[in-house]
């Protein structure tokens, strides 16, 4: 590949000028989005996108250039400019760079499927949302029928003056469905898998058929209609069962966020925010229950959130972050780990070509519960509660400890039984005694990893795929219904 | 900067070439570069330059939409080949009838030179003075500093031939005090207009107020909100109310209820690209030109932006609010306006017997009940309990729920003066102070 050859040659001239490090990626991602609503293909595009940059350390200053021309000349161009940005960095310094010693990889890393979605006949997909659709728009009070898959393939390489030279293929695919239902003033949704687009997997097209979109499509249309005849949330301290999908973004915002080291170290500040999980509070801090166990996990088969090699190079990892409701590890890189004395966990990722790697999450996972309980076990353990479905909404502060969800269903639960459906149900608390009020957690039968691929942060904004793995939990004592 | 002529020549011919029955080439191109700072320090440095080419081409009733970011004119005429292939397996889509014709624009000023020929080491050399003037007060900085240059050209089979070049500085300065946070921000098209010295002073001087935060009941309260509070709201007012599909669909609370109150008569939000603050694209990312749309006219539902396919839906004209192909959010608004009215932050504070100055919100949500416009967010960077016209002292962050048809008819002033708060180079939202009662505080940040 000459673009390789161009970057090394690049990096060798960086070298030669005083850099005490530079890395440099190229990368080419193709992209399918398809979206179709009631009886028409309301966004169809592909994508194609590629280009490289290249990233430079300068007595300690960090400098990135970034470009899609890509022939030999550019490289050699945004090489000097990147060094012409760490210089200009180098002017404010009050203390350099230093990286830890993580060892030069050399490797490839390729995701697993088996029906290339790119070949899959857009009739094929478009007569599968059509299906789905069909069956949402039996009732005529479903207003909105919306169905999406989005599909991407990207090709990395990553070579560095240290000597890695890396480059990995990922595929990834995902889908949903959703029926809107109005009536009488109000608007209520219901989505399948899941909410925002879907479930997302490294997978192949595969992945979207193993969702059977139109099987569930009744189920969802139900769903929806019920919604509307339904009562509003009562407010109230409730014990509350959240169900697996909703759980993802409890875990996405109020522990994969603040664990990431670069909040913690306060250089996300002034835009997304900063972390109560500061630095003086690791392995010695109560975040959750004692049931409580949360691991970083890149080698996640099949997720979103997987991958050989991070965009610093650092290999893919598994560690713990909540172990026994102690707060014991960060998502880190090279830069930020050796300030506390770490090596990188491999968590620095870049949306692509243009972007620098940032602290970003991987598999952020909370483990499934030692008994095996599942999810209707939970609600016959449950004498008066409330069982939330399915995100609608999200809202937390900037040091991730008061939040507020939004969910599209719930279910009142009296003396071990559903009783009745509630729409709009919210609920809030405070980070940390939120997961110390967490009594309960269903087993590895109702355990699932959900892809997420809207994980936004940095400037200019960086949208990243990251994925969770959990099982529906149970929290005594939360303050819901609070939605005017 | 590739330069208009260049653009269009390349464009026309790739629509000439085309082997569809009608092309449309949208070129967004350029170069930028972003310093973040933290602590006062450099730690982030970046600069890209990049070049998107959407093709949306039609067969009938039939679109295909390819997007690529190279400019080899072989490479958008394969392009133009595929769109073709996708366009061919849709269904028809009965809203298209055609793009749009050739039209005259507005001119307006959204480049200057100076801002395009700004260096990374004149950023840092602007950040230097600002690091020192922070140190004087004891404080450090946060924030991010942008600047950059652009092209933006629509081109299609029926003649229109759009350009507009673009330029942007937007810098955002939030001092940090062992005690709270404050924030400042300016967005221009011209770099020499920012005056940061005053930029750094305002924050300054209102990160030296956050101090000693108290924590206040929750309840009602009157607020005094800062420009930068109502400029998230009004994204998000964007997105569930004022753009086409959430109109036609019936999600919007303007559905079906145009004509009908919903605000107070002292609320008129409007989408410009055309204003005495600031200056926008003149037209969409269809080529259709750019109008000025009366959202809220004294209180009154007036009307939604469209594109013309969701126009051709709704079976109205078109306002010039499409968004580049390929997307399915139909139009939304991207220059948001709330008309300014007689008052000042200082007769607001004054006029003020018990309630809170709230300089920011934070991680705003509106799908709560979109149909009432409810929304939560936090307040951050500065909430002051303000009492008997006076500030009092500053309080700890607040988390709010409100409806905003609910707040909007509530409100008792808004400032003369307004803020241009800037996405990039197209986007902007201006929005003066305003002076809200009985907004309602949900919930505090605390451990």
């Amino acid at each position: 590949m000459q673009t390789k050859e161009w970057l090394k040659a690049a990096l060798d001239d960086l070298s030669r000028s005083g850099v005490e490090y530079a890395d440099g990626r190229h990368l080419d991602r193709e992209t399918e989005r398809i979206t179709v609503r009631n009886e028409q293909v309301a966004g169809l595009s592909r994508k194609s996108n590629s280009g490289f940059g290249i990233r430079v350390l300068y007595k300690g200053s960090w400098g990135f250039a970034a470009s899609s021309r890509a022939t030999e000349a550019d490289v050699m161009r945004t090489a000097r400019h990147a060094l012409e940005v760490a210089k200009a960095s180098h002017l404010t310094q009050r203390e350099a760079v230093k990286l830890d010693g993580s060892r030069p990889q050399i490797g490839s890393y390729s995701s697993q499927f088996a029906v290339d979605p790119f070949d899959v006949p857009l009739d094929n997909k478009l007569e599968l949302l059509f299906s789905a659709l069909k069956i949402l728009r039996q009732d005529k009070r479903i207003g909105v029928a919306e169905g999406s898959m989005n599909f991407f393939r990207t090709k990395k390489l990553f070579v560095s003056t240290e000597g890695a030279e890396i480059s990995q293929s990922i595929l990834e695919s995902g889908a949903g469905i959703e029926a809107t239902a109005m009536g009488d003033g109000d608007v209520q949704t219901r989505s399948y898998p899941t909410s925002h687009g879907g479930d997302y997997a490294a997978r192949g097209y595969e992945f979207v058929q193993s969702l059977s979109l139109v099987e569930n499509a009744e189920p969802t249309r139900e769903a929806a209609l019920a919604l509307l005849a339904a009562e509003p949330c009562p407010a109230g301290t409730k014990d509350l069962i959240i169900d697996s999908s909703q759980l993802v973004l409890q875990v996405h915002e109020s522990c994969g966020h603040p664990t990431e080291l670069d909040r913690a170290l306060g250089t996300e500040i002034s835009y997304a925010g900063g972390s109560f999980l500061t630095p003086d509070k690791l392995g010695d801090y109560r975040y959750g229950s004692k049931i409580v166990n949360i691991y970083g996990d890149a080698t996640v088969p099949d997720s979103i959130g997987s991958f050989g090699y991070d965009d610093e190079g650092v290999p893919a990892q598994r560690f713990p972050i909540i172990q026994e409701g102690m707060f014991v590890g960060y998502l880190t890189s090279r830069e930020t780990a050796p300030v506390l004395g770490l090596m990188s966990s491999g968590a620095m990722r870049a949306e692509s070509w243009n972007h620098i790697p940032l602290i970003r999450m991987i598999n952020i996972n909370l483990e499934p519960g030692d008994q095996n309980l599942s999810l209707e076990d939970l609600v016959a353990d449950t004498q008066d509660g409330i069982l939330v479905a399915t995100n609608k909404s999200w809202s937390i502060d900037d040091l991730r400890l008061n939040f507020q969800f939004g969910c599209e269903i719930a279910w009142e639960i009296k003396n071990g039984k559903r009783v009745r459906v509630l729409k709009n149900p919210v609920y809030t608390g405070i980070t940390p005694q939120f997961w110390g009020s967490c009594d309960a957690i269903c087993g590895r039968s109702e355990w699932r990893v959900w892809g997420l691929p809207n994980c936004g942060k940095g400037e200019p904004p960086q949208t990243m795929h990251v994925a969770h793995g959990t099982a529906p939990a149970r929290f005594r004592n939360i303050e819901v219904g609070v939605s005017k | 900067m590739i330069g208009e002529q260049q653009i269009l020549e390349l464009l026309r011919r790739v629509a000439g070439r085309s082997p569809a029955e009608r092309t449309e080439l949208v070129f967004i191109g350029g170069r930028s570069g972003l310093t973040r700072y933290a602590k006062s320090a450099i730690h982030q440095n970046v600069s890209e330059e990049d070049t998107l080419v959407y093709l949306r081409v039609a067969e009938g009733k039939r679109l295909g939409v390819v997007t690529v970011n190279k400019l080899e004119e072989e490479e958008l005429v394969r392009a133009a080949a595929q769109a073709l292939e996708l366009a061919q397996r849709q269904p028809e889509n009965p809203f298209f009838e055609d793009f749009p014709q050739p039209s005259s624009y507005q001119k307006t000023e959204t480049y200057f030179g100076t801002t395009a020929e700004f260096t990374p080491a004149a950023r840092s050399e602007t950040m230097k003075k600002i690091f020192a003037q922070a140190a004087r007060m004891g404080f450090e900085v946060s924030g991010a500093f942008s600047s950059g240059e652009g092209e933006v050209a629509v081109v299609n089979s029926n003649g229109v031939a759009a350009y507009q070049p673009v330029s942007h500085a937007e810098i955002n300065v939030v001092p940090i005090s062992s005690e709270g946070m404050s924030r400042s921000g300016a967005f221009s098209h011209d770099v020499k207009s920012i005056d940061f010295e005053r930029v750094a002073a305002k924050a300054l001087e209102r990160c030296a107020l956050n101090r000693n935060q108290q924590e206040l009941p929750l309840g009602q309260y009157d607020v005094i909100l800062e420009p930068g509070c109502l400029a998230e709201v009004m994204m998000w007012m964007g997105f569930i109310a004022f753009g086409s599909n959430a109109f036609i669909e019936g999600r919007s609370f303007l559905a079906g209820k145009l004509g009908e109150r919903s605000m107070g008569e002292n609320i008129t939000i409007y989408d410009s690209f055309l204003e005495p603050e600031a200056q926008g694209l003149p037209f969409d990312f269809q080529g259709s030109p750019r109008q000025k749309v009366e959202l809220i006219e004294r209180g009154i539902n007036r009307g939604v932006v469209f594109d013309s396919l969701s126009a051709n839906q709704a079976k109205v004209q078109p306002t010039g609010h499409g968004l580049p192909p390929g997307n399915p959010y139909g139009a939304i608004p991207l220059n948001v306006c709330l008309q300014p009215g007689e008052s000042s932050l200082e007769q607001m504070i004054a006029s003020c017997e018990r309630g809170l100055l709230v300089s920011n919100f934070h991680y705003v949500n509106g799908f709560l009940d979109p149909k009432k416009a409810v929304m939560t967010g936090m307040t951050r960077y500065g909430t002051f309990l303000v009492e008997g016209g006076k500030i009092k002292h500053a309080v700890k962050n607040l988390r709010w729920t409100e409806s905003m048809l609910r707040a909007f008819s509530n409100v008792q002033a808004i400032s003369r003066e307004r803020e241009v708060m800037g996405d990039e180079a197209v986007g902007f939202a201006i929005m003066p102070a305003v002076y809200i009662k009985d907004w309602t505080f949900t919930g505090v940040q605390k451990e």
